[in-house]
């Protein structure tokens, strides 16, 4: 019995059922984005592997691994460790915002390519669940006291082929933004999981209730 | 260029004669030399437009010929040659496009044309006139260093067209390698820095397009490609056509074939267009397949129409003409009711939507019952119609429907419109199909009817009852009225043994069913007829039959469709006065069942007697088990097999005798038995026996105590009954009963002497060997009495013995008795004194009981000093330790004690001697020592020894238990 309370205890900070006394302030917010984060992840194995198969061969190919060209304008999502560790909260949320805002546009522009019925709807359910963690960054970002940052004149992306835009690199740019969008929400993550940990209150200002399940 | 080549000297020919004429008409020489304007690309087309202008034209409109030439890499490799004719006025610019197979990226091109005058106004210009000069036609595209470029960037193309892919390698690019889709593709280098790709009969491999990617060595980016979008052809609507239901509109239909949209915005779905030439109307449709076209001219009778389908790379059209009053597909009947007349007649009427009162149409109509069409006919009507359907089945459901189209041009039916309805009952039309079985039962006919149920066409409605009339003919005026309620299909009567007659009728609603007759005479159920074999084939039994007599009124066929089981369930069939065979077949038929059929005769009174009996299989079948075999008489040379009898309805086909198997050792058959081998190869005896009747068999020439084997198995047409397992017998021992008949009674006797032994044995003991002879029962005393001599019979106390003789010595269990004793001299001394419990009341060890023999010391009392006086036992070394083996022990005893016996100086006058021979039991000694506190071992032995004439009394009390003491003296008797 007093080991089942030691190990209870022990566990106190990683129950998420545990409310804090008080404002609950952004740590719920984080969890929520979180958990939309991974949901986003698992939608989008789904949605790359029907998309990748009618763009055709190399783009379904598994190994098909060309270099990043061509799609300067995603947002780009891999980074340094170092730099990663030192960013604050507001530059990490910053960040997040306004890669899937970019990434948000891009990906509305896909939908008039595809071919099937069922592959618009997949990508429109997908964009409204990534607008859905938009809104939820927001709120993140909203409850830390941190302005939302403002699309600057001129940056707005714009996905509509110039003269030179080859049709094979149109497919290769869907290509990266599909593959940017799965390491962005990878790299999202460890963003709110690191947040999360950060907005963790002490274990001591904490009330466990009893009716919490498993007992 | 062949053709420039002949045509030009030719030409010049012909014209040079003339130049020389138009110069005098126009007083200077003629020289009208085109001047290209522009030479612009269209690279998505992979185009060459072309423009220029013939300066100096003083004429207003002048036709002309010109001549223009294209050249590849270098002005001198001329691959295309073209004449171009037009009329040409002043200061006109004139275009030309040529289109060319490789993208014009990827090679330079050159371009030049000439021009003559070809109109027949004026002298024709007498040659062409000089070229003008060649302009270069090329797209400025750079190619950086370890890059490369394919060209078209992308293509829309037909399925089953080719189409040249050209590649420029840039600077230090080497090993390039292409794939389309998943296959590698080789081109060939028309320079250092170019190749060509030819793709013939390029295939549909998705909407999304075919992707070309090439890979080199060397690249900064990788990989390169180019989507080739390839759509499938258009194909020309089918089965196009345009039709009018009310004369508003004209619903025009087509089969649009495939779908030859692509994505990525190359290609929407193709289009479909209608043009009307009389109205000059056009319309795109929102459908691929159908439009709606308002009729708006309600004078225009004719239409000609021109259906257009369009995409991106083709245009298909089809067109009809037709005249609107032979394209009316008229909407279906409404009002459609349906009442019927009788049980037999219904009439149904209906209305159309009709343009007048004159407008014939003509109306399919028909008639179904379960969904199968019993009737159908044209009928040519107005707006509104009727028809009536006779000949109707009284309560049956019927569906009537009704189509119409217009008389005079036949396009199409309408749909149809249709009513169900049902006629109502009528009463039974058909007299039931009946049968009986008579049995007799206690001095009285027990008569079970049975009929087939009535035909739905003969019921004509549900049948409610059945009504039996049973009319007794020797008593006419008694009948009695039964009525059996359906759906029961028979019913039992008990009748005395009068005739009869039975009427039974079939009710509905509406009325009854014309009567059946069946007579029955006082024999019927008696009749007795042979039984006939017939063989029955897959398909039933053909039976035949000798007719009775000549007027029979007809015959019937009866049988039991489940012989074997308890319901019988009788079928029967009924056969014309002519006939004498018949076929019966039935699906309930099996193989291996015996079916018994009856044959009766119909006579003109309505009575059936039975003709004859005939029975038979459909396919006889080997027995599907043996008998149950019996064994009787069972001897050492012989034995009967006996066994049961099968049901014969249970026969699953006619057994026609048994077969009897016999194994043995010796395998001798009987002469009325052959050698025979079964599968398993086992060779054996076999019996057979022909007539299926004899149910019992008789084994003999057996050998005793031999094993024999046998089986029984009856046989058929169709084979034996199974192998089962062979019944084991052994043959008994030829004196077996005779040893039987001897060692019985014997035993019984011996049984008898042993319990009359056992009975008289204590008098036979006293008899033969008491256990202490007594001299005065002996015989002998009788002898001596009759001699008359007192002192034959000797008497102790008036011997004096001589020696004492120890006759027997016990060893063994006394080491036991010594050892358990206390290993104390003076305790384990044989000094009786100390040794005997009762002296001093203490519980001193017991190991020893002592019994005297009052003879003996009576006799040392009597004879004073004499005799042995053994003296004081002294200690002896085998009463010293517990260590000493038990066995060696009482040697030592037992010499010390004899020494000691010899020995022993005498220091008491009197002697006690003491037997050995009785050695208390367990049980006895334990009651000898029950006054001593401590546990005594079981003393095996009684040492017979000398103790002190003073204490005999005590020893004495103490022994109760003289199993084997002799007493020797007087008095002691």
């Amino acid at each position: 019995m007093l080991a089942c309370l030691c190990t209870v205890l022990w566990h106190l900070p990683a129950v998420p059922a545990l409310n804090r006394t008080g404002d609950p302030g952004p740590g719920p917010s984080i969890q929520k984005t979180y958990d939309l984060t991974r949901y986003l992840e698992h939608q989008l194995r789904s949605l790359a592997g029907t998309y990748l198969n009618y763009l055709g061969p190399p783009f379904n190919e598994p190994d098909f691994n060309p270099p990043r060209l061509g799609a300067e304008t995603l947002p780009r999502a891999t980074v340094n460790l170092e730099v990663w560790r030192s960013l604050n909260d507001k530059l990490r949320l910053t960040q997040n915002y306004e890669a899937y805002s970019h990434l948000l546009c891009y990906l509305r522009g896909l939908n008039r390519q595809a071919a099937t019925a069922e592959l618009r709807r997949s990508l429109a359910h997908f964009c409204t669940s990534l607008q859905g963690l938009l809104g939820s960054i927001a709120g993140v970002m909203a409850a830390l006291g941190y302005p939302l940052p403002q699309p600057l004149p001129g940056t707005e992306p714009a996905w509509a082929p110039g003269p030179a835009h080859s049709d094979f690199l149109q497919k290769m740019d869907d290509f990266w933004l599909l593959k940017e969008l799965q390491t962005w929400l990878w790299r999202s993550a460890k963003d709110f999981n690191r947040l999360k940990k950060k907005m963790q209150p002490p274990a001591a200002s904490v009330t466990l209730h009893l009716e919490a399940h498993g007992f | 260029m062949a053709f420039s080549a002949v045509l030009h000297p030719a030409f010049l020919l012909v014209v040079l004669p003339l130049k020389a004429s138009l110069s005098e008409v126009l007083g200077e020489p003629f020289q009208l030399i085109p001047e290209i304007l522009t030479v612009s690309i269209q690279s998505k087309l992979q185009q060459v437009n072309l423009q220029w202008t013939v300066p100096n034209l003083t004429h207003q409109e002048l036709k002309m010929g010109f001549q223009i030439e294209i050249s590849r890499m270098n002005a001198s490799n001329i691959i295309w040659v073209e004449d171009y004719s037009t009329t040409v006025k002043r200061n006109q610019v004139l275009h030309w496009n040529w289109k060319s197979e490789i993208p014009l990226e990827c090679v330079t091109h050159f371009i030049r044309i000439r021009a003559m005058v070809d109109d027949a106004n004026y002298p024709p210009q007498n040659s062409w006139s000089n070229w003008s000069s060649w302009k270069e036609v090329s797209v400025q595209v750079s190619v950086a260093p370890n890059t490369l470029l394919i060209f078209p960037k992308s293509k829309l193309l037909e399925e089953g067209s080719n189409v040249t892919i050209c590649l420029l390698y840039g600077q230090y690019l080497y090993n390039v390698s292409c794939m389309l889709q998943k296959e590698p593709i080789h081109g060939e280098q028309l320079d250092s820095h170019v190749s060509l790709i030819k793709l013939n009969n390029v295939v549909f491999h998705s909407h999304s397009g075919t992707n070309i990617y090439c890979q080199a060595m060397n690249a900064t980016k990788t990989p390169f490609g180019t989507v080739l979008f390839v759509s499938k052809v258009l194909e020309e609507p089918k089965n196009f056509s345009c039709e009018t239901q009310d004369f508003k509109t004209l619903k025009c239909s087509w089969e649009p074939g495939v779908d030859t949209a692509l994505t990525w915005s190359q290609q929407d779905s193709q289009n479909y267009t209608l043009y009307e030439s009389f109205s000059g109307r056009s319309e795109l449709s929102d459908h691929r397949n159908s439009h709606n076209w308002k009729i708006t001219e309600e004078s225009q009778e004719t239409y000609n129409f021109t259906l257009t389908t369009e995409n991106n790379l083709r245009k298909r059209s089809v067109n009809i003409i037709f005249n609107l009053t032979h394209r009316v597909h008229l909407k279906a009947p409404h009002d459609v009711t349906l009442e019927t007349v009788d049980a037999k007649k219904a009439n149904m009427t209906w209305k159309m939507h009709s343009r007048g009162d004159n407008y014939i149409l003509l109306c399919q109509v028909e008639l179904q019952h379960e969904t199968e069409v019993i009737h159908e006919c044209n009928v040519s009507v107005h707006m509104s119609a009727s028809y009536l359907f006779s000949d109707l089945e009284p309560d049956t459901e019927y569906k009537a429907r009704v189509r119409c189209a217009d008389a005079n041009h036949f396009w199409k039916w309408s749909d149809w419109a249709q009513k169900a309805f049902s006629t109502p009952e009528a009463a039974p039309s058909q007299a039931l199909d009946v049968w009986r079985q008579v049995r007799s039962e206690n001095g009285s006919h027990v008569v079970t009817l049975f009929w087939k149920p009535l035909l739905k066409s003969q019921a004509n409605g549900k049948i409610v009852s059945y009504n039996i009339v049973v009319e007794n003919q020797d008593r006419p005026s008694e009948a009695e009225h039964y009525s059996v309620q359906a759906p029961a299909l028979g019913t039992q009567l008990s009748l005395d043994m009068c005739s009869y007659k039975i009427h039974i009728t079939a009710n509905n609603s509406m009325g009854v069913s014309p009567e059946s007759v069946m007579a029955l005479s006082n024999d019927s159920g008696h009749e007795e007829v042979h039984e006939k074999r017939i063989k029955g084939t897959k398909d039933g039994f053909h039976i035949s039959w000798e007719p009775l007599s000549g007027d029979a009124l007809g015959y019937v066929v009866d049988w039991c469709a489940h012989s074997r089981d308890q319901h019988c369930d009788l079928k029967w069939k009924n056969l014309g006065p002519n006939t004498t065979s018949t076929n019966i077949t039935s699906d309930a038929f099996k193989p291996g069942v015996r079916y018994n059929f009856r044959i009766f005769e119909k006579s003109v009174q309505q009575n059936a007697q039975l003709l004859e009996k005939q029975t038979g299989y459909t396919q006889e079948l080997a027995p599907l088990e043996n008998p149950k075999v019996i064994i009787n008489n069972f001897t050492s040379n012989s034995f009967i097999l006996s066994w049961p009898g099968y049901d014969s309805d249970f026969q699953s086909a006619f057994i026609e005798g048994y077969r009897v198997y016999l194994k043995s050792k010796e395998m001798q058959c009987h002469p009325k038995g052959k050698r025979t081998s079964l599968s398993d190869n086992s060779v054996l005896c076999e019996y057979e026996i022909k007539d299926p009747e004899q149910k019992s068999f008789t084994v003999e020439n057996l050998q005793p105590e031999s094993l024999y084997e046998f089986l029984v198995t009856p046989y058929t047409s169709a084979g034996q009954g199974p192998n089962e397992t062979f019944t084991k017998v052994t043959t008994p021992d030829e004196n077996s009963h005779m040893l039987l008949k001897i060692i019985l009674p014997m035993t019984l006797c011996v049984l008898l002497i042993v319990i009359a032994c056992y009975w008289k044995s204590q008098w036979v003991k006293e008899k033969c060997y008491p256990d202490i002879p007594n001299p005065y029962k002996s015989s002998i005393l009788s002898l001596i009495k009759s001699k008359k001599n007192p002192h034959l019979i000797m008497n102790v106390k008036d011997c004096i013995p001589d020696v004492l003789e120890v006759i027997n010595k016990v060893e063994g269990p006394k080491t036991q008795c010594i050892v358990s004793g206390k290993p104390h001299n003076e305790d384990v001394s044989i000094k009786p004194p100390s040794s005997v419990p009762t002296e001093d009341g203490s519980s001193g060890p017991v190991p020893f009981m002592f019994f005297e023999n009052f003879t003996y010391d009576q006799s040392a009392f009597d004879s004073g000093s004499h005799g042995l006086n053994p003296g004081p036992l002294k200690d002896t070394p085998g009463q010293l330790g517990l260590l000493t083996p038990p066995d060696k022990l009482l040697n030592v005893l037992e010499k010390d004690y004899m020494k000691s016996l010899a020995e022993s100086p005498t220091e008491e006058t009197s002697l006690i001697y003491v037997s050995q021979l009785a050695s208390p039991m367990c049980g006895d000694k334990d009651s000898l020592v029950t006054n001593s506190p401590k546990p005594v071992h079981c003393s095996g032995y009684k040492r017979q020894m000398a103790v002190p004439g003073r204490l005999p009394s005590l020893a004495l009390s103490e022994s109760n238990s003289l199993t084997s003491m002799i007493l020797l003296g007087q008095g002691e008797q």
